[in-house]
């Protein structure tokens, strides 16, 4: 029966992205970049949309929370694929509401306004069936995927204004965006890189290579150099894994020293991060905020007698709170660390937060 | 209804259920005479009511009472806004306002949630003096077995079996390297983000933050204020002093004030029954409700 193949079909592919997602969750950090992981799960989303069985948008959103939590259960650290399943909910309340007509409009944040003023129960119980919901909501999941594709473009069009000529950038680790964003002012400006080298995964290397091949001035230097570097350092520009509900980061390990080392020589930071990465968590779960892989990469096993009486661990994230931070750089523009908080309401719905 | 009634009935609530916030109790002494004022006109009512918040404040002098009084006020307007006529715009306010109470008494509840979260197992919080809020967060915190010890509460804690610690205010410097986090209620919250709260709480604020630990603030959102002090010096005298002393007093600056400013810099996150808010959001939801 053509129905049965196609749920199985669905079903297939939703279980091999959760093993992928299991999988490079291991090594140095992910396999494929954030972009990647967003446009994947934005398409599966859309597949469900499209194939699933549901009536009503309640049922909808059940089926996409269903799924993003297991999504999620799969791999804590990948928040990308929590921030895509947010938003496409978003997008079905607002399809919702439109159809229904109603002028709910962008007010659905708890406010003292709307305390005071509603009349009765606002419970919305999204049970209304519309004809053209489908429609509406693969169209909107489709022009969120058109925006995803041209997020590193459009953050790497505004580097010009940042990036003056003879400037000393210092970088670290290997993030695409700041990858596209600096060969973007190459195009224009003559300036220096410092590429921290980023231990034990050292994917500093890569990235010096890469910009090297543009004729861009490398240099590569050891994590325990970034202090003594910084007094000639004119910006730092880095990318992150995760920007947090207030404002901090979750990014590659190292990059606290590096912004604790740039504020104490006033050097401004500057955080190349997309849309998709705002994530509505805080940092205070400890148990699901960081993530250590082996340490064999610290302490190999080959150093047999040592591994007996010593501990080692490998985190892979770092918390760089919102005051080391002087600009956010995305895909709609620059923003203050501070500003953060209205950028999430506009993406995500509160009740959301909690898959 | 008589404006002595008014603050007899304010009393009486706040007597009936010691627990509840004064200013829940002041809105619905409010409610209370707006249902039985006997105005003909809008404008007569709002004038009434505006000599009935005067009249509370100087019972009350906190700033939670102006706060709620305020918001009362406001929804009063908003309201006759909607409805020109009076007895169907009367009948629209007592049923709002029926609501209005009911939501705003599960903010306690509401707050309590999200913020144990935020208290790992085996804390250590330093909180200021008695704060019902403060203490509903750590009784949503103990129900999920967290352990942890507290400085400077009361009894109320010792019942829920929490280990506690009582301090001297002299003594926050010397306890703070001890301490995990810092929790404190508010009885205002002001448009910059900043706190006005019990005196003593600003110095709490400054040594957390000389020694990098989180200060966390707990508010209901019926505490937001339209004030904006710039120091210590900008809060307005009537919250600062109870309503006896402003008449007597001949030289306030002897006078000792019971509420202190706490800037918004000092402050790590806010959490109110409308979600976690940065200091730098609250101005924000302020705005979309004076707007």
């Amino acid at each position: 029966m053509p129905g049965a193949d196609k749920e199985t079909e669905l079903s297939e592919r939703i279980e091999s992205f959760l093993s992928e997602l299991k999988r490079c969750g291991s090594g140095s950090g992910s396999l494929r970049g954030s972009v990647e992981t967003a446009r994947e799960t934005s398409s599966l989303l859309r597949r469900i949309t499209a194939q699933a069985r549901w009536s009503s948008a309640g049922e909808l959103m059940e089926i996409i929370r269903k799924e993003g939590r297991r999504m999620t259960a799969a791999q804590p650290s990948e928040t990308t694929v929590g921030n895509m399943i947010r938003r496409v909910l978003k997008i079905i309340r607002e399809e919702y509401a439109r159809s229904r007509g109603s002028s709910e409009e962008a007010d659905q944040q708890e406010s003292l306004h709307k305390l005071l003023t509603s009349g009765g129960s606002s419970e919305d119980n999204f049970r209304q069936h519309f004809a053209h919901l489908k429609a509406n909501v693969i169209e909107a999941i489709n022009e969120l995927l058109t925006e995803l594709e041209g997020t590193t473009d459009n953050i790497s069009m505004q580097a010009l204004e940042h990036i003056h000529s003879n400037e000393v950038i210092m970088t670290i680790g290997r993030s695409r965006t700041v990858e596209a964003f600096l060969k973007d002012a190459a195009r224009k400006r003559k300036f220096h890189v410092i590429v921290a080298e980023c231990a034990p995964f050292c994917l500093g290397h890569e990235m010096a290579t890469s910009l090297s091949k543009e004729d861009i001035e490398t240099t590569v230097i050891p994590d325990a150099a970034i202090f003594a570097v910084m007094s000639r350092v004119n910006k730092v520009i880095i990318g992150t894994q995760t920007v947090l509900a207030n404002g901090g980061l979750r990014a590659v390990n190292g990059t606290h020293t590096l912004a604790l080392a740039a504020k104490h020589h006033s050097t401004p930071l500057i955080v190349c991060a997309p849309m998709f990465k705002l994530s509505p968590q805080f940092p205070n779960e400890d148990d699901t905020f960081h993530k250590f892989v082996s340490p064999h990469e610290v302490l190999p096993f080959t150093e047999g007698e040592i591994l007996s009486k010593v501990n080692a661990h490998c985190p892979v994230f770092d918390y760089v709170p919102p005051e080391l931070i002087t600009l956010f750089i995305s895909n709609i523009g620059g923003h203050a660390p501070s500003y953060i908080y209205r950028l999430m309401s506009e993406l995500y719905h509160p009740e959301d937060h909690e898959l | 209804m008589e404006e002595r009634e008014l603050v007899e009935y304010f009393r009486g609530q706040i007597r009936e259920d010691p627990d509840v916030a004064s200013a829940v109790a002041a809105i619905r002494s409010l409610l209370e005479f707006l249902k039985r004022d006997q105005s003909e006109t809008i404008l007569g009512l709002r004038e009434n009511m505006t000599q009935a918040i005067h009249r509370l404040q100087e019972a009350d002098p906190s700033v939670a009472v102006s706060s709620g009084g305020e918001l009362f006020l406001r929804f009063i307007s908003l309201t006759s806004l909607e409805h020109p006529d009076l007895s169907q715009c009367k009948n629209v306010m007592i049923e709002r306002g029926e609501l209005f109470l009911k939501k705003i008494s599960l903010s306690r509840g509401k707050v309590g949630k999200l913020c144990h979260t935020f208290i790992k197992d085996g804390a250590k919080i330093l909180t200021h003096s008695s704060s019902r809020v403060v203490l509903k967060v750590l009784e949503n915190a103990a129900a999920d077995n967290k352990r942890f010890t507290v400085k400077l509460m009361a009894e109320k804690l010792r019942k829920l079996s929490i280990p506690v610690t009582v301090v001297l205010d002299a003594a926050v410097g010397y306890i703070l390297e001890k301490v995990d986090l810092v929790i404190v209620g508010a009885e205002g919250v002001v448009e910059s983000g900043g706190v006005i709260n019990k005196i003593g709480t600003y110095q709490m604020a400054v040594c957390s933050k000389a020694h990098n630990k989180p200060f966390y603030v707990v508010a209901e959102s019926f505490k937001f204020v339209r004030l904006y002090p710039l120091n210590q010096q900008d809060v307005p005298d009537r919250f600062k002093y109870k309503a006896d002393v402003l008449k007597t007093a001949e030289d306030l600056n002897q006078e000792h004030p019971l509420i202190d400013y706490t800037p918004s810099s000092l402050i790590t996150l806010l959490f109110t029954d409308l979600g976690v808010l940065t200091p730098s959001a609250v101005s924000d939801e302020l705005i979309k409700l004076y707007l």
